[in-house]
C-alpha cells in the first residue's frame, strides 16, 4: 500500500507549525510518530493536502517536573522513552504499563504519546482499504450518513482505542493544547466526546503539545485485555485510581476504553466502591455495575454479550489487585 | 521390528541450513526484489460484488493516463482456464467479493493503481448464496451448470459392513466440528514477475511449493509447449499448503506482459493478499463411531461439508485424503465416508497448512477423546491399545513397513508426566493427547510421483546437486546436500545445491504432500551412488582392491576397516575424469513410489499440549507442548526440531486464534494485524521427542516431518482445553467467547 | 509533492536522493537505492519484515517512516550488520541454532533482535518476547528465534567480557 501524495511541512518551531495549521485550516493534518495517521493515509481515510510533521521540535519533546510536583510530558516524547522513563515507572506505574501496552516495540519507537492520546477511532467497516469499503455504502466517516454498526444512529460508533487516554482521566491529567491564540489546558476527562467522527475537543488550527499529570495520590492500576499480547489493540481496557485505605476511599476513578467512541468514566461503579471500600462484594457489584453499563456494539470483532464478560472480568481482576496493592504495602 | 541405524558420518548431525548465512544477511533474492530492465507494474481491478453481472467495462480513461502501458478485460483472456471451472477472467458475472475483472500496467505502481481506479464496470446484483446450508436446498440457485446442487465435488466410500458394526458397539458417539476461514499467512505476500515479450516463450518468477505443476498449468492456459514455460523459483517465502498450483495473478502477470512486450510485475497488496483466496474454507465435520466395552474401537463414519466458494480447482484433494486418514491410526472393521464441496459466492477455497487432513484431525482427535471417556478410559490407554503398528494394512490398502506411534504416545506421555497430571489437575488447567500420522507422498493424486536428481562431480572433490524440490523454508536443499554428501564421503557444505529453474532442475513433483525427504531424498541417494559408482573403478584401481570393499567417508576412499590407506576423493575425482578416455561424472537417480497407488512410508506422532483456561475471559494460554514424532530417521536433527517448532506454531495459531470472518461474503480482518496470529509472547515451551523407526524404503530410514506434526496440535490442544472445563469445544478457532460459551452452556 | 532532495545515511554510507514526501523509508532504500535486504511485507506496520535500526539503534518499522523524515538520519539496514567479512553473533546465532527457515521475515526478525541486544546484552524472556512482538514468523514459530537470541545474548555477553579483559 503506498500514501497519497501530500505537501510536506516540516516546521522549525512550534509558532511555526501553529501559523501552518493556521493557514490550511482542513486541509493539513499533523503528523507526530505516523504510525497511525499514515495507516489510515494509505488505506485512503485522510487524504490531506499537506502533512505538519511534529517530529524534531524539540519543545515536544521535554519532561519536566512543575513546581506543583505535577509531570509535564512533551507531546512528541516516544513511547519507549516514557516507557523507560525512570520518573514515571516511579510514580506512576499504572501509567507506565498502558504505554507499555501500546502495539509493538516498534510501534513504540515511532509513536508519540500526543499521538497516542488522539489515536483515532477505529471500526472494522472503516479501517479497511478504499477498494474494501468500496463493497459497501459509505458511513459518517467516509462522507455518508449511516452507521454499519448500529442501522438506527444518528453519530459514528468507531471505538476509542487509545491505551494511555483511560490511564491519563483515571490519573486527573490534563493536556494542553494550543494554537496561535494561545494555550489552553483540558482535563484529559474532557478532551474525549462520544462521536466516533469526531472524538476531541481539538479545534481546527489546534494541537495537543503536552500532557500534565498531577502528583500521585494513592494507588492506580492498568488492565487491557488483547488477544494477543503483542502489538494489538485492546478488546478492552480498564485504568483505576483510588486514594485512602481499602476500607474507606476517599477519592475514586473508574474507566474503561475501546469500549465506546471516547474512554468511558464508570460513575454508578466509582460510586460503588466509594460507598463500600474495596471488599469481595464492593468489587463484584461495580464489576456488574460496569458491565451493564456498555452499549451493544459490535464494531471490532469480540460479539457484544462477550465484550461485556470480558470487561466485568477485567474490572474484577484489576480491582482485586488494586485492593491487594494496598494490602501488600 | 527394530532396525539397524546405518552408521553415518553426516546423516543424523546438526547442519546449519546452507542458505542460512545469505538469508541472515539480506543476500537472499525473493520475486520481490526482482528487478528486470523495462520491468511493468500490474494492478488488478476486483469484483466489489458478491455475485453480479457485468454490464460493460469502460477502460478508456485508463488506458489515456500517461505511463499505462497495458489494460486488459475478459476480452483478452478468453478461452484461458483455471482449474476445473473458473474463467481466467469471468465474461458474465463476477462470483464472489474480489473476483478479478480486469488489469492495468504501468510504468510504476502509484500509476497502476490510478489506472485501476479509473477502469469504470457496471454491474447488475445477482441474487448472492453465502451459505452452504443455503446453497444445498432444492430451490436453490445454481452458480456451475455442470455442479448440480452447487455440489462441486462427492466422494462416498465405504469398507466393510458399518451398521453391522454399529449394531455389535456398545457405545456409539455422535459428534460435529465445525473449522472456519482461514489463511495461510505466509511471509512473502503473492508475487510474480512474468516476461512474455516473446510470446514464444512464458518466463515467472514467483514462489512456490511446485515448479513443475506451476509450469503445466501456466502452458494449458496459454496453450504453449511445457517446455516453453520457464519457471524460476528463487527463495520462497513460505508454503503452509498455500503455494500448491497457480492463481489468477500468475496469468494476468503473463498476460499483461504479452500485451505490453515489457516483464510485469503482480503482487498483492494490503488485503488482497485475503481476498484472492482462503486458505481453508468453512467445513462441518459430523463423525460417529463405535466400540465394545472392552475398550476396542470398531467403526467409524465420517461426513464432511466443505464450503469450497465460488470455484473449485485441487481442493477434491482434501476430500480424497481425508477419506484416508479415517483408516490411518486404528484398525477398525468398517469405516463409512461422504465428503462433498458445495459451491457458494465466498472466495475460493485452497488449503491451509495441515492440508485439511490436521484440521480433520481436530476433530477426530477430539471424538476419540471424548469416545475414550464414554468408555471410562484415560485417553492415553485408549490410544495404546487402540493405535496401529508396524506391518499393519490400513482398509484403505496403506501398509505400514515402519509405525513407531505406540513409542511415540509412551515418550510422551512419560515425559509429560501424563499419569500425575490427568485428572489430577486443579481447575481449567487441562492436559490433552493428540496422535496423528501422515503419508511421505500420495501417489494417485498425480499419475507419478517422481523426484529425479542429477549430482555432478566436480574436480576439486565438490558436487553440484541438481533438484527440482523447491525450498520455501523447509530446509530441503539442505536436506538432499546432507544426504549426496553421505553418500559421497564427502561433507554437505561441499555441495552446492543448484535448483529453482524448470529449464536445469531434473523432474520433481514439488514441495507439498510431504514427499521431500522420502521421494527427493531417495532420488538424491540413487543420484549420489551413480556418480560415486563412476568413481569405484578408478578408486579400486589406485588402492589396488576390490570395489566392493571401498569405503567413502570424511572426504577420503579406503578399504574397509583399512583407514590408514585412505586416499583423498579429491584425487579420486581427479584421477577420474584425468583418465586416458576422459570421464564426466554425473550422477542421475531418480524414485517414485512402486506401488500403483499411495506411497510406501508414514509417519506417525503424538503430542500433549497442557493448557490454563481463564474462566473470566476465556483466554486460553498453552503453557507447554510436548512434542514427539517418529520421523524414520532424522537427517538433520535441529531442522527436524524446526519442522515440529513450526506446525506447533501453526496449529496452536489454527486452533485457537485464526479466522477470518466473512461478512456478507466479504472478509473483515484481512490484515496481518486483524487476523489474529500468536506471537512471541504466546509460545509455549516446547519438548521435542524425536523417534526414530528406521523405515525400510527412506533414504537412511528417513520419512516426513514436514506436516505430520501440525496433525498432532490442533487436537491435542482442544482435549487439553476439554480437560480443563469440562466440556468440549466445538467449533475452531477456539476464541475466547467460544471457550466462554462452552463453560456456561 | 515536489520531490525533494535528502541524503540517506544508510550502513554509514550517505546517498542524495531525490524523494517525494510521500514515499517511505522502505520504498527508497528498496526502488531507488536497489537495497532489497529489507522487504516489504504488509506495509500497514504489523509484520515487522521492513524493520531497520534508527539513528539510537531503535528498530524501526520502514513501510511507517517517511523518507524525507530520515534526512540526515542514520540508518542500519540488513546489509550492514556483518562485521567485515564475519556475520555478526545475532546473524551467527540465528544461523547455528536453527532460527531461519524460508528467510523472508528474517532480516526483520535481525535487526528487531539486535536492537534489542545492542542495549540489553542480557534480556529476560520478557525482554525477548516484547522486542520481537512486532514481528510474525509462522515458519519458526518464534521458537528457535528466541532460542537463537538467547545463545546470541551469551555470545555477547562473553565478548563483553573477553573486550574488557584486553
Amino acid at each position: 500500500m503506498q500514501l497519497p501524495p501530500f505537501e510536506y511541512i516540516r516546521p522549525e518551531s512550534l509558532a511555526e507549525g501553529l501559523q501552518a495549521l493556521a493557514e490550511h485550516g482542513d486541509k493539513i493534518a499533523i503528523m507526530s510518530g505516523g504510525s497511525d495517521l499514515l495507516i489510515n493515509m494509505k488505506f485512503r481515510l485522510d487524504g490531506p493536502e499537506y502533512l505538519l510533521s511534529l517530529n524534531g521540535l524539540p519543545e515536544l519533546q521535554l519532561i519536566e517536573e512543575l513546581d506543583d510536583g505535577s509531570l509535564r510530558i512533551g507531546a512528541g516524547c516516544k513511547l519507549t522513552e516514557l516507557a523507560n522513563n525512570a520518573l514515571i515507572k516511579e510514580r506512576y506505574p499504572a501509567l507506565q504499563a498502558a504505554i507499555f501496552s501500546v502495539g509493538s516495540r516498534h510501534v513504540r519507537n515511532m509513536g508519540t504519546i500526543g499521538g497516542n492520546i488522539c489515536l483515532d477511532t477505529r471500526c472494522w467497516y472503516t479501517n479497511q482499504s478504499e477498494t474494501w469499503r468500496d463493497t459497501r455504502d459509505g458511513c459518517f466517516k467516509t462522507d455518508s450518513e449511516q452507521c454499519h454498526v448500529i442501522k438506527t444512529t444518528t453519530k459514528c460508533h468507531a471505538l476509542s482505542s487509545t491505551d494511555s487516554g483511560p490511564m491519563l482521566i483515571a490519573l486527573d491529567a490534563s493536556v494542553v493544547l494550543a494554537s496561535q491564540a494561545g494555550e489552553r489546558v483540558v482535563p484529559v476527562r474532557e478532551f474525549y466526546q462520544d462521536d466516533g467522527l469526531d472524538h476531541t475537543v481539538l479545534e481546527p488550527g489546534e494541537v495537543l503539545v503536552a500532557v500534565i499529570v498531577p502528583p500521585p495520590r494513592g494507588r492506580a492500576v492498568f488492565a487491557k485485555l488483547a488477544q494477543r499480547e503483542g502489538l494489538d489493540f485492546a478488546a478492552g481496557s480498564f485504568a483505576a485510581a483510588v486514594s485512602g485505605s481499602n476500607e474507606k476511599l476517599d477519592s475514586v476513578c473508574l474507566v474503561m476504553g475501546s469500549v465506546a467512541p471516547e474512554p468511558r468514566v464508570m460513575e454508578q461503579a466509582g460510586k460503588i466502591l466509594m460507598d463500600a471500600g474495596l471488599t469481595d462484594e464492593s468489587i463484584d457489584a461495580a464489576a456488574g455495575a460496569a458491565r451493564l453499563s456498555l452499549d451493544e456494539v459490535t464494531n471490532l470483532f469480540t460479539p457484544p454479550g462477550y465484550k461485556k464478560r470480558l470487561i466485568r472480568a477485567l474490572v474484577k481482576d484489576a480491582l482485586t489487585e488494586l485492593r491487594d496493592q494496598a494490602v501488600r504495602g | 521390528m527394530a532396525r539397524v541405524k546405518e552408521d553415518t558420518a553426516v546423516v543424523g548431525k546438526n547442519w546449519a541450513r546452507l542458505d542460512g548465512a545469505d538469508k541472515v544477511s539480506g543476500r537472499s533474492i525473493f520475486a520481490d526484489d526482482v528487478r528486470l530492465t523495462g520491468m511493468l507494474y500490474g494492478k488488478v481491478v476486483r469484483s466489489p460484488h458478491v455475485h453480479a453481472r457485468i454490464l460493460s467495462i469502460d477502460t478508456s480513461a485508463a488506458e489515456a493516463l500517461a505511463g499505462v502501458k497495458a489494460v486488459i478485460t475478459p476480452e483478452d483472456a478468453k478461452d484461458i482456464w483455471l482449474g476445473i471451472n473458473q474463467p481466467l477472467l469471468p465474461t458474465e458475472s463476477v462470483m464472489h467479493v474480489g473476483h478479478e475483472v480486469a488489469a492495468v500496467a504501468a510504468i510504476s505502481e502509484e500509476i497502476a493503481a490510478r489506472a485501476a481506479a479509473l477502469i469504470k464496470v457496471e454491474y447488475e446484483p445477482l441474487t448472492e448464496l453465502l451459505d452452504v446450508e443455503k446453497a444445498m436446498e432444492d430451490d436453490a440457485l445454481q452458480l456451475h451448470e455442470k455442479a448440480k446442487g452447487n455440489i462441486a465435488w462427492k466422494q462416498e466410500e465405504e469398507h466393510g459392513d458399518p451398521d453391522a458394526v454399529f449394531a455389535a458397539c456398545d457405545v456409539i458417539r455422535e459428534d460435529t466440528y465445525i473449522t472456519n476461514p482461514s489463511h495461510n499467512c505466509f511471509a512473502e505476500y503473492h508475487v510474480c514477475v512474468a516476461d512474455f515479450s516473446s510470446p514464444a516463450k512464458l518466463k515467472m518468477w514467483t514462489p512456490t511449493q511446485t515448479a513443475m505443476l506451476f509450469q503445466q498449468s501456466l502452458a494449458a492456459g496459454f496453450k504453449l509447449p511445457v517446455s516453453d514455460v520457464r519457471l524460476l523459483t528463487l527463495n520462497t517465502g513460505g508454503g503452509f499448503t498455500g503455494r500448491t498450483s497457480t492463481r489468477p495473478h500468475h496469468f494476468l502477470a503473463a498476460l499483461l506482459s504479452r500485451k505490453a512486450g515489457r516483464p510485469v510485475r503482480l503482487r498483492s497488496a494490503g488485503d488482497e493478499e485475503f481476498i484472492m483466496s482462503r486458505a481453508g474454507g468453512r467445513v462441518t465435520y459430523k463423525l460417529r463411531s463405535g466400540a465394545t466395552k472392552d475398550g476396542k474401537l470398531k467403526v467409524i463414519e465420517a461426513d464432511l461439508l466443505f464450503d469450497t466458494g465460488a470455484y473449485i480447482e485441487s481442493q477434491m484433494i482434501v476430500t480424497t485424503l481425508t477419506s484416508k486418514y479415517i483408516h490411518a491410526l486404528y484398525p477398525i472393521e468398517a469405516s463409512r465416508y461422504r465428503g462433498r464441496l458445495i459451491h457458494t459466492n465466498n472466495l475460493p477455497y485452497y488449503f491451509h497448512h495441515g492440508g485439511g487432513i490436521a484440521q480433520f484431525q481436530f476433530a477426530l482427535g477430539q471424538h476419540m477423546d471424548a469416545l475414550a471417556r464414554d468408555l471410562g478410559m484415560d485417553p492415553v490407554e485408549f490410544n495404546l491399545q487402540n493405535a496401529v503398528e508396524e506391518g499393519y494394512t490400513t482398509m484403505d490398502g496403506a501398509f505400514y513397513a515402519s509405525c513407531g506411534l505406540k513409542e511415540c504416545i509412551e515418550k510422551t506421555a512419560a515425559l509429560a508426566g501424563w499419569k500425575d497430571k490427568y485428572g489430577k489437575l486443579p481447575k481449567f488447567k487441562g492436559i490433552g493427547i493428540g496422535i496423528g500420522a501422515m503419508a511421505s507422498g500420495a501417489k494417485g493424486l498425480f499419475r507419478h510421483d517422481t523426484s529425479a536428481a542429477f549430482v555432478k562431480v566436480t574436480e576439486d572433490g565438490k558436487a553440484s546437486l541438481f533438484v527440482g524440490i523447491p525450498d520455501m523454508g523447509q530446509s530441503s536443499h539442505t536436506t538432499m546436500a546432507i544426504i549426496c554428501a553421505e553418500v559421497l564421503g564427502i561433507s554437505p557444505e561441499d555441495i552446492n545445491v543448484v535448483s529453482g529453474d524448470t529449464d536445469s532442475d531434473p523432474l520433481d513433483v514439488g514441495a507439498f504432500i510431504q514427499r521431500g525427504t522420502f521421494n527427493t531424498g531417495n532420488a538424491t541417494k540413487n543420484a549420489a551412488m551413480d556418480a560415486r559408482d563412476q568413481l569405484t573403478k578408478k578408486a579400486a584401481e589406485l588402492l589396488e582392491v576390490e570395489e566392493a570393499v571401498l569405503v567413502f567417508r570424511d572426504r577420503r576412499v579406503y578399504p574397509e576397516g583399512q583407514e590408514d590407506k585412505a586416499i583423498p576423493f579429491k584425487k579420486v575425482v581427479y584421477e577420474t575424469l584425468h583418465s586416458q578416455e576422459g570421464r564426466f561424472v554425473m550422477g542421475r537417480g531418480f524414485y517414485s513410489s512402486p506401488l500403483e497407488k499411495g506411497t510406501m512410508a508414514y509417519s506417525f506422532g503424538a503430542q500433549i499440549a497442557e493448557v490454563t483456561v481463564d474462566p473470566g475471559t476465556g483466554v486460553v494460554t498453552v503453557d507447554k507442548m510436548t512434542a514427539s514424532h517418529d520421523v524414520g530417521r532424522a537427517i538433520n536433527p535441529r531442522i527436524v526440531e524446526g519442522q515440529m517448532d513450526g506446525q506447533i506454531f501453526s496449529g496452536m495459531s489454527q486452533v485457537l486464534y485464526e479466522e477470518i470472518l466473512m461478512e456478507d461474503g466479504q472478509v473483515m480482518n484481512p490484515s496481518r494485524l486483524d487476523y489474529k496470529m500468536p506471537r512471541a509472547f504466546e509460545m509455549p515451551e516446547v519438548e521435542h521427542i524425536i523417534v526414530e523407526s528406521i523405515d525400510p524404503n527412506g533414504p537412511f530410514g528417513a520419512k516426513e516431518v514436514g506436516e505430520g506434526p501440525i496433525v498432532c496440535t490442533m487436537q491435542a490442544i482442544a482435549n487439553a482445553v476439554t480437560n480443563a472445563i469440562g466440556t468440549q469445544v466445538k467449533e475452531m478457532p477456539l476464541s475466547p467467547w467460544r471457550v466462554i460459551k462452552a463453560i456456561k452452556d | 509533492m515536489a520531490k525533494q532532495l535528502i541524503t540517506l545515511i544508510v550502513n554509514g554510507d550517505s546517498y542524495e536522493v531525490a524523494a517525494a514526501p510521500h514515499q517511505t523509508l522502505l520504498e527508497v532504500m528498496r526502488d531507488i537505492l536497489n537495497m532489497t535486504g529489507t522487504k516489504r511485507g504488509c506495509t500497514a506496520g504489523s509484520c515487522g519484515v521492513c524493520t531497520v535500526n534508527g539513528e539510537q539503534g531503535e528498530a524501526i518499522l520502514s513501510c511507517l517512516a517517511l523518507a524525507v523524515e530520515w534526512d540526515g538520519r542514520p540508518v542500519t539496514t540488513i546489509e550492514g550488520v556483518e562485521e567485515g567479512d564475519k556475520l555478526h553473533p545475532v546473524q551467527q546465532a540465528f544461523l547455528e541454532y536453527g532460527a531461519v527457515q524460508c528467510g523472508f521475515c528474517t532480516p526483520g526478525l535481525v535487526m528487531s533482535a539486535k536492537a534489542l541486544l545492542d542495549v540489553n546484552t542480557d534480556p529476560t524472556e520478557a525482554d525477548i518476547n516484547e522486542a520481537m512482538a512486532g514481528a510474525i514468523c509462522r515458519c519458526t514459530g518464534h521458537i528457535k528465534v528466541k532460542k537463537a537470541i538467547r545463545e546470541a545474548a551469551k555470545a555477547l555477553r562473553e565478548r563483553e567480557v573477553n573486550d574488557g579483559a584486553s
